[in-house]
């Protein structure tokens, strides 16, 4: 079903009903599974997925090791300085609405699987496990767009909770305009996180960046677009990306903050200092 | 083919957690009783996207997910219903009633429950192992125990028969979130349970043989395993895996246990619909009977346990470690021919006795045992759907 974009101008409102600049709800849960090194769940709306990080250990054929084949990017080899960051991603039958099964080596999870990689990989301190692995699995429980930005995000979360050491946060999050390619419309708002009908329809990327800085670590975009809208749609992203980083870093401090309630971890030095709010 | 992987133990521990569990009773290294399931967490209804869905986290923090989702799909002409049900839907179709009753007496009557007929077919599954490809021969074997079970009697794919001409086609993924710590086949298949006790499909508003034509009221969508006051008045079968040290059976065997298992079964456990009375069951508690289901033997299969590929110990009188002469050529191969030593590691050589794979199927069924256990605690779990 095409997506009627021309009520957009009568009230600023989309499909949904949020306006240009608002995300969707995000609920995010951090440590989700005992057994994992680190785990999350996140969804963007009715975006779900599930994260599942083993590691840093060393490679080979252990638990939750990842067949060389199934991995995707990062240096492949054991004997190299920095720890191989495999991520493998299982896109669930039941995730979108018609049930399909993509083939074992489908070149889009591929290109998912390496985009992922080498942005953990360049925000983790994988200098600091040289000859290992870090394997992140990922599960995609429910498709509703920005499938990226919900991968990247829940991550960059299971990432932390498995303790690496890493720079800042890498956050994503889509950004659009509010009509088509052939449009061709100068006024063209930009549009803030897409859902898949939006997405199927309107220009749309993925943009990554490293935190609270302006620094794009990732940037995708997989439609045609006029370069002049460019600037506003990756203006918009980069914003939404500092809204998500408030998010996600809330759900770490208060998990942290409860399993210091709780007793789970021993209250090291200095976190008497750290605001845990 | 091992159709477990191994653990990583010397022969040292093997022999001794083999002693351990051989005890009567038997100690496990996770403390528990011989036949004691682990504690589980289990919710259904988390992903309103599909007709089904469950999640179950064992105690040792694995965890499977598992949705179901079905299509509607057009039953092939001669598999969906016999020839002469074929005949009489054409023959109705152009009107001519009379033709259909002289060729398939009584077939003009509404469907009963006894012309509905299912195929294996309308039900696809699928297993997903984190770090295995799908084609593994582990995966697919797990898959294969799954459906199986499942379709064992054919009284499910009956569930999924709309008329003459159209079938449900459902989809079952099986996904394992954790890493595989032990042998996942109890948490798929508990979890396979779940989500198909918790699935629903749209209420048929057509009657008899025409296109198909469904309520759009989720609400009114009745169970596919049929309710009644809360509680399913049949409900989908469960695989247990069983494993047998020495004389003790054992359930539910961590990935350190079955790795000295003799025998490892797997045994798909369904239950009888066979609906008592209020006279029966007066009956039964005036002769003592230990209440409980009455469980149905579905199918069994055994599971290669990885025991029978560990490396054999070496016993001391041999061992030129500990000063026995070495005026054999090849020591190595003369300790893997030695008898049984007490206290050394001998991996387990040659099939099941009989009489123990009647053991472990007999205790799998017994009225009030384990899968009594596992069949009350899945069935405290509230649906959302």
């Amino acid at each position: 079903m095409p997506l009627d974009t021309s009520a957009y101008g009568l009230a600023l409102l989309r499909v949904d009903g949020r306006r240009w600049n608002e995300l969707r709800r995000m609920h995010v849960q951090i440590r989700t599974q005992a057994a994992a090194d680190g785990s999350s769940y996140l969804e963007m709306g009715h975006t779900k997925v599930m994260c599942v990080v083993t590691g840093p250990s060393e490679p080979g054929p252990r638990r939750g090791g990842l067949g060389g084949t199934a991995s995707g990017g990062g240096a492949s080899s054991a004997q190299s300085k920095d720890a191989e960051v495999a991520v493998s991603i299982v896109v669930a039958g039941f995730s979108s609405v018609d049930r399909k099964r993509p083939g074992r080596g489908d070149k889009r999870i591929l290109e998912l699987q390496s985009t992922i990689s080498s942005a953990l990989a360049a925000s983790l301190h994988t200098h600091l496990f040289p000859h290992s692995t870090i394997s992140i699995s990922l599960h995609v429980l429910s498709q509703d767009g920005s499938l990226l930005a919900a991968l990247i995000n829940a991550a960059t979360l299971a990432c932390v909770d498995a303790g690496i050491p890493m720079t800042d946060y890498v956050v994503a999050c889509t950004a659009g305009s509010t009509s088509t390619y052939a449009a061709n419309d100068e006024a063209a708002d930009p549009l803030l996180d897409l859902n898949h009908q939006e997405e199927q329809e309107l220009p749309g990327l993925t943009v990554a960046t490293l935190g609270q800085s302006d620094r794009v670590a990732v940037l995708v975009c997989e439609s045609r677009v006029q370069v002049s809208r460019l600037e506003g749609m990756l203006a918009v992203g980069v914003d939404g990306c500092k809204q998500v980083r408030e998010i996600l870093d809330r759900v770490v401090r208060d998990k942290g903050h409860r399993m210091l309630l709780e007793g789970t971890v021993e209250r090291g030095v200095g976190l008497d200092d750290m605001e845990v709010d | 083919m091992a159709s477990t992987q191994h653990a990583l133990l010397s022969p040292a521990e093997l022999a001794y957690l083999h002693a351990s569990l051989s005890l009567t009773p038997p100690i496990r290294p996770d403390g528990r009783a011989a036949n004691q399931f682990r504690p589980l967490a289990a919710e259904t209804g988390i992903l309103p996207g599909t007709n089904g869905s469950a999640r179950i986290c064992f105690a040792d923090g694995t965890e499977a997910i598992v949705g179901v989702k079905a299509e509607v799909e057009r039953t092939r002409r001669g598999d969906g219903g016999r020839e002469d049900g074929v005949e009489y839907v054409s023959s109705r179709l152009e009107g001519d009633f009379v033709e259909g009753v002289s060729s398939g007496e009584g077939a003009i009557a509404a469907v009963d429950e006894a012309d509905r007929v299912g195929e294996s077919e309308w039900v696809e599954l699928s297993v997903e192992i984190p770090g295995a490809r799908d084609d593994d021969a582990g995966t697919v074997f797990l898959a294969a125990m799954l459906a199986e079970a499942l379709l064992a009697g054919g009284e499910f794919a009956k569930k999924l028969w709309i008329n003459r001409r159209f079938h449900w086609k459902l989809y079952l993924d099986i996904l394992l979130i954790s890493p595989p710590l032990s042998y996942p086949l109890p948490l798929l298949s508990l979890t396979t349970h779940l989500a198909l006790l918790a699935t629903r499909l749209p209420r048929l508003k057509s009657e008899g043989d025409e296109d198909p034509f469904f309520d759009d009221d989720w609400a009114a969508a009745p169970y596919l395993y049929a309710r009644k006051d809360g509680k399913a008045t049949a409900r989908p079968p469960v695989s247990l895996l069983v494993m047998a040290v020495g004389n003790n059976i054992i359930f539910d065997p961590s990935k350190e246990e079955l790795a000295v298992a003799d025998v490892a079964l797997a045994v798909s456990v369904g239950e009888e619909t066979a609906t008592t009375t209020a006279a029966e069951a007066d009956e039964a508690q005036q002769q003592q009977q230990p209440l409980g289901r009455n469980l149905r033997l579905l199918s069994v299969r055994t599971i290669d346990p990885p025991s029978r590929l560990t490396p054999p110990g070496v016993p001391n009188a041999t061992n030129s470690a500990y000063g026995a002469a070495t005026t054999q050529k090849q020591p190595e191969a003369r300790a893997a021919e030695s008898e049984a030593v007490e206290g050394v590691w001998k991996a387990p050589r040659g099939g099941a006795k009989a009489l123990v794979m009647a053991a472990l199927v007999q205790k799998a069924l017994m009225r009030g045992g384990v899968a009594d256990e596992v069949l009350d605690a899945l069935d405290a779990v509230d649906l959302v759907a």
